[in-house]
Parts: C-alpha cells; sequence; structure tokens
C-alpha cells in the first residue's frame, strides 16, 4: 500500500468481472448488505477501499456506484472468498439494487482506492456519520489483530483499543452495530432524535473520549462532510493524528475522469483538486480544504 | 485472417480500436484493467499550454444512459505532460495522439510545435470543441477559425493532425470541410452535446460550471448520423465516436463511414470494455466477409 499523501497510484492488477450475490440483506432503515463472491478481490482488498458496483446489461443506470469494503468473508479453509459491502438506497441505481436476489450476477471492479494507512494507533478512535460507519468495521478487526488483509497480508501494528463514535438520524438507521461490538470494538452512539445513545452530534462524544483514554489517540474518519470538517478541526485542537475518507461523485472510480475532485493542500499550504478515487479516498485531515474554509488561490495553476 | 489496420490520413493504426480523450487518464490509470499495448491508439486528457485546475465539482452527472461532465480541462499543462506524462506512453506499443487545446490560436500552434520537437506523440487531436471552457469551442463553430487554427498547426508541425468537432453546430459538414481544407489527416466526431442538469427541490443545475457535455449510449444516434453526414462532405477519414459501447456499435460506425472508432464514457462503466471490442471485431468484420476494416467503411447502402 502506498501513503494517501504521494502521488498517484495505480493498481498493478485490478479485478472487473461479474461476481455472484450470494447475500443480500437488510441491516436497518434503508441500509443493505450486499455480499459478493470474488476471491481475487477478497484476497487483495484492505480497509478503507472500495469497489465498483454496476447492474450488467443495462445502459440506465450507466455508471458504477462506489462502495467501501465492509467485510472479507473467508471460505471453510479460510481463504478470502467475498466481500461485503453495505449500501443506503438513495436513488435510481440502489433502489434496483435492493431488488437484486441471490445467485444473480453484478459487474464489479476494485480494490480500488488507498486504505487507511496502517500507521501506529494505540487507541484508534473511529468516528462515522451516515453511512459512514462502513470502512471502520474491517479497519477496526485489523487493528484489533482479528484479521489481516491485502495480499500479501500487510502488517498492522496491533492497538491496545478501537472504539466506533457512530451517528444517524435515529436508532432505526444505526446499521452494522452489532458487528462491531461482536468484533470487540467499543461502540458510541449518537442520533439526531435522541432515539438512542447521545441526543446530538457524533463529533460530541470526540473529545470526552479522548480526553478518558490512557493511550495516545488516532482519529480516522468517515460521513457527511461537515461532519468530518468537524471531526478535523477537533483532532487539530487536540493535536493527534486524523484520516479521513471522503466521498466525491465519482463516474468511474479508477482515475480516468476527473470527476471525484477534492481541494488537498500541498506541503507548502497550496490547494489543488485531487481525484479522491486515485489519490484518495483516504487523506490527511489537514490536507483536505473544507468547504467553509477560504480558498485562496490553487497552487500554480492560472485562474480560470 | 481479417486485416485490422486502418490508415488515417498520414497516420497507420494497427487495429481501429481508440481510447477517447479524457476517458483514459494518461493510460497509467487503466493498466490494471486493460493490456493498454493492444489498443490501436491512445489519446491521453487533454492538455493545454499552461495548467489549469478545471472546473468546480460536481463535475459530472448521470442522466439517462449518459452522463454530462464539467471538468474544465483539469490538467498540469504541456510542459508537465511531456516530462511526467510522455516518457511512458512513447513507450507503449499504440499510437499516441496527444489531445490539445488552445484559448488562442498561438497557443494551439505553440503547442503542435513542442510536440513535434519532444518524442512520443504520433498525431496530434485539435480539441476545438470542447464545451466546458470558455474560448474551447469557438473553434468549432466558425468554420473560419477552425480553418485557420489547424492549417496554423499544421504548417508548424509534422505530425499527422486530427480535428476533433463538436455536434453543437447546425452545419457540422461546413466546420469539417474548413478541417479538411486546413489539412487535417483526419476529424474525429463528435464531441459531448452541450446539456445540463437541475436539482428542482433545490432550484440548483447539478453540475457546478452549471452547463456540462452529455456523453454515453444516449448520444449515439446523434454520433451515428455525424459521421454519416461529414463522411459524404469530405475526402478526409473519420474517427467516430459517441456512446460506443458493444461491438454493434462499433460496426454501426464503420458502416456509416468512421475509419476508426473511440471508446470514451463506455471505459468508465466498463473498464475492459476495450479488450472486448477487440476480441469480438475479427469475427464481426467476418460476418460482412470482409477481408479488412477498409472493406466496410462507409458501406452504408440507404435505399
Amino acid at each position: 500500500m502506498t501513503s494517501f499523501q504521494g502521488t498517484p497510484t495505480y493498481p498493478d492488477h485490478a479485478w472487473h468481472g461479474n461476481a455472484t450475490v450470494l447475500e443480500n440483506v437488510q441491516i436497518a432503515r434503508a441500509t443493505f448488505r450486499i455480499r459478493l463472491a470474488s476471491p481475487p478481490l477478497a484476497e487483495r482488498i484492505v480497509p478503507g477501499q472500495f469497489l465498483m458496483l454496476r447492474l450488467p446489461r443495462r445502459d440506465d443506470p450507466l455508471l458504477g456506484r462506489p462502495l467501501a469494503l465492509y467485510a472479507v468473508v473467508p471460505d471453510a479453509s479460510g481463504r478470502p472468498h467475498a466481500v461485503d459491502v453495505v449500501y443506503l438506497i438513495i436513488g435510481r441505481m440502489t433502489s434496483r439494487l435492493r431488488e437484486v436476489p441471490a445467485g444473480a450476477k453484478l459487474d464489479v471492479w476494485g480494490p480500488l482506492g488507498n486504505g487507511f494507512p496502517p500507521d501506529e494507533a494505540e487507541h484508534l478512535v473511529m468516528v462515522a456519520g451516515g453511512i459512514g460507519q462502513t470502512p471502520f468495521l474491517s479497519l477496526g478487526r485489523e487493528f484489533l489483530g482479528m484479521q489481516r488483509y491485502g495480499k500479501p497480508p500487510r502488517a498492522v501494528p496491533v492497538a491496545k483499543k478501537a472504539t466506533l463514535c457512530y451517528g444517524a438520524r435515529s436508532a432505526e438507521f444505526l446499521a452494522g452495530v452489532s458487528d462491531f461490538e461482536a468484533a470487540g470494538i467499543e461502540v458510541h452512539l449518537a442520533t439526531d432524535d435522541g432515539s438512542r445513545g447521545h441526543r446530538g452530534l457524533v463529533t460530541d462524544l470526540i473529545a470526552p473520549l479522548v480526553a478518558k483514554s490512557p493511550w495516545p489517540c488516532r482519529i480516522v474518519c468517515c460521513g457527511p462532510e461537515p461532519m468530518i470538517a468537524a471531526t478535523a478541526r477537533i483532532a487539530q485542537r487536540l493535536a493527534i493524528p486524523c484520516q479521513v475518507s471522503l466521498e466525491t461523485p465519482m463516474a468511474c472510480g479508477i482515475g480516468a475522469c476527473f470527476s471525484c475532485v477534492a481541494r488537498i493542500r500541498d506541503e507548502s499550504g497550496n490547494w489543488d483538486y485531487r481525484r479522491t478515487c486515485v489519490e484518495g479516498p483516504v487523506f490527511d485531515a489537514q490536507h483536505v480544504v473544507f468547504d467553509n474554509e477560504e480558498l485562496g488561490a490553487p497552487s500554480a495553476r492560472e485562474a480560470e | 485472417m481479417v486485416q485490422l489496420a486502418v490508415q488515417l490520413g498520414r497516420l497507420r493504426l494497427r487495429n481501429p480500436i481508440v481510447v477517447a480523450s479524457g476517458t483514459f487518464g494518461y493510460a497509467r490509470e487503466m493498466t490494471g484493467f486493460v493490456d493498454v499495448g493492444r489498443l490501436g491508439a491512445i489519446l491521453p486528457k487533454t492538455i493545454t499550454r499552461h495548467p489549469r485546475p478545471g472546473n468546480p465539482p460536481p463535475r459530472t452527472c448521470e442522466t439517462a444512459a449518459g452522463m454530462l461532465n464539467a471538468i474544465g480541462l483539469d490538467n498540469d499543462g504541456i510542459d508537465a505532460f511531456l516530462t511526467r506524462q510522455m516518457p511512458y506512453l512513447a513507450g507503449l506499443e499504440p499510437a499516441i495522439i496527444v489531445s490539445i487545446a488552445g484559448r488562442t490560436e498561438e497557443e494551439f500552434v505553440e503547442m503542435a510545435r513542442l510536440l513535434d520537437a519532444a518524442d512520443g506523440a504520433d498525431a496530434i487531436e485539435l480539441n476545438i470543441s470542447c464545451p466546458n471552457v470558455s474560448g474551447g469551442v469557438d473553434f468549432g463553430t466558425d468554420p473560419a477559425r477552425c480553418e485557420r487554427v489547424v492549417s496554423g498547426c499544421r504548417k508548424a508541425c509534422k505530425l499527422p493532425i486530427l480535428a476533433k468537432l463538436t455536434p453543437n453546430v447546425t452545419d457540422l459538414a461546413r466546420v469539417a470541410k474548413a478541417a479538411e481544407n486546413g489539412g487535417a489527416d483526419a476529424l474525429s466526431l463528435v464531441n459531448t452535446c452541450l446539456g445540463m442538469a437541475i436539482d428542482w427541490r433545490h432550484r440548483r443545475p447539478r453540475l457546478g460550471n452549471v452547463l456540462g457535455g452529455l456523453s454515453g449510449p444516449a448520444i449515439k444516434p446523434i454520433a451515428l448520423r455525424a459521421v454519416f453526414q461529414v463522411a459524404r462532405a469530405v475526402a478526409i477519414p473519420i474517427m467516430g465516436i459517441g456512446g460506443i459501447a458493444t461491438i454493434d456499435d462499433v460496426m454501426e460506425f464503420l458502416v456509416a463511414g468512421a475509419t476508426a472508432v473511440q471508446i470514451g464514457t463506455a471505459n468508465f462503466y466498463n473498464p475492459t470494455v476495450t479488450m472486448r471490442l477487440l476480441d469480438e471485431l475479427p469475427e464481426a468484420l467476418a460476418q460482412l466477409g470482409a477481408a479488412g476494416v477498409s472493406d466496410v467503411v462507409g458501406t452504408l447502402e440507404v435505399p
């Protein structure tokens, strides 16, 4: 794996093919987990990476959809066999996806993007909002030493503790909480309506958690941009490392189209549009220029 | 054995399956998926004289059987292209057709000169049809300016010149003839169709640039019509572009009058599409009893 800060990197060998759907089950309100049989994908993908998924033999909806790795599922002999991804019903494609039965085939390509870096984290604090919890089940399992990912399996220093701070609109949207608990991940919940956990923002949970932790913390974050921006500010204030996984609208997922750009700062503080798919989706929080920030001029680029 | 090689003016390609500019990155992005060495030619993403940040996001939006894009020629400029991308591209087997866009005739000519002086380019495609930058499309809508920019580039360099035209004009054949008069070796037809998408609940355009270019299967009939009409109006060969995704699409464009085809948006939703087309092409040509691609080009029978 390469650094999220590095130059664009492309997979030497990615998989594109028809994956058989093994399961497609509802796990929360408007939220489904789909299991796709693909040993080549399952053995290569690491936490934070994603795949593109498309309904085959149709021109409408046309484009694939990027979905983050939720879990790698082994076969009876323990070898990586299938991948789970979790999706929220949002539009035309996901509405059709929920109807796809087990046994059907979907067009899939990946693994794509750069995963979360396997940096030291004595206490890994995973902050998620909306559907942003999906990359963190595999990451938590990896950092707790329960499962290894990648080919060859990447080495990750084992954390003393992994915590998920997870916020959603209401309790019925919280998806996969028992999966996280079963993995030994401590879960703190927040809902907008207070139907479960803290009533309010998930970001309210971060500072008290870090203050109480006996270990140095590292934050990883995924969710709606305002929540990511707030988390990044908190991490900066607490002076703890923070990586964020950005979700930007993508057409290809493989670096070809230049659609999915985000404003990323370089070392000198200038920003440029960078492709989330191949240069991210995981970035250091301090490098991301969020929407409400003063922009200034892009680096070394003329104005439009 | 079916003959796959095609001739586009002074440019010879070993097969007619080409990837369109802006849909294949700088080729490196695609090496994990396809054997790029098998392609007839590669068109890297359009470069400009100076770096451009591109348009603010959202830059793309899916539409019915298609997509809108307003990337805005996000690129690092020709100098960075020549040092960072060209050495890799030059080492590949397929022809490298470098797509360039200038804001002025002088910028086009200067880039043509720079590419001529550098190693690696086998031809130049003049992107005089990008709808997403101001100045980009003017050369493709005004026949006189089109002819001037083509002839200026032709004089400035020895490389074969292709002119990529916009369908967003009343009389495409007239612009095509102007490019031919200017000395183009071939024409690339067509760039995207200008369009837009709206989120009415928020009364907002769905693209950061408000307007964008429509591509994908939705525009195939428009592109096919353009190739058919222009093929009857000019003597130079045509590269067909617009919603090509299947071998049937490829054959339709060849029969309509295209000598080669560029695969664009299909690379986004089917990254291995070009390999499949290359596998299927000989059989499709054989179905028409053709000994080579040229035997089917422009063979449409109109009752």
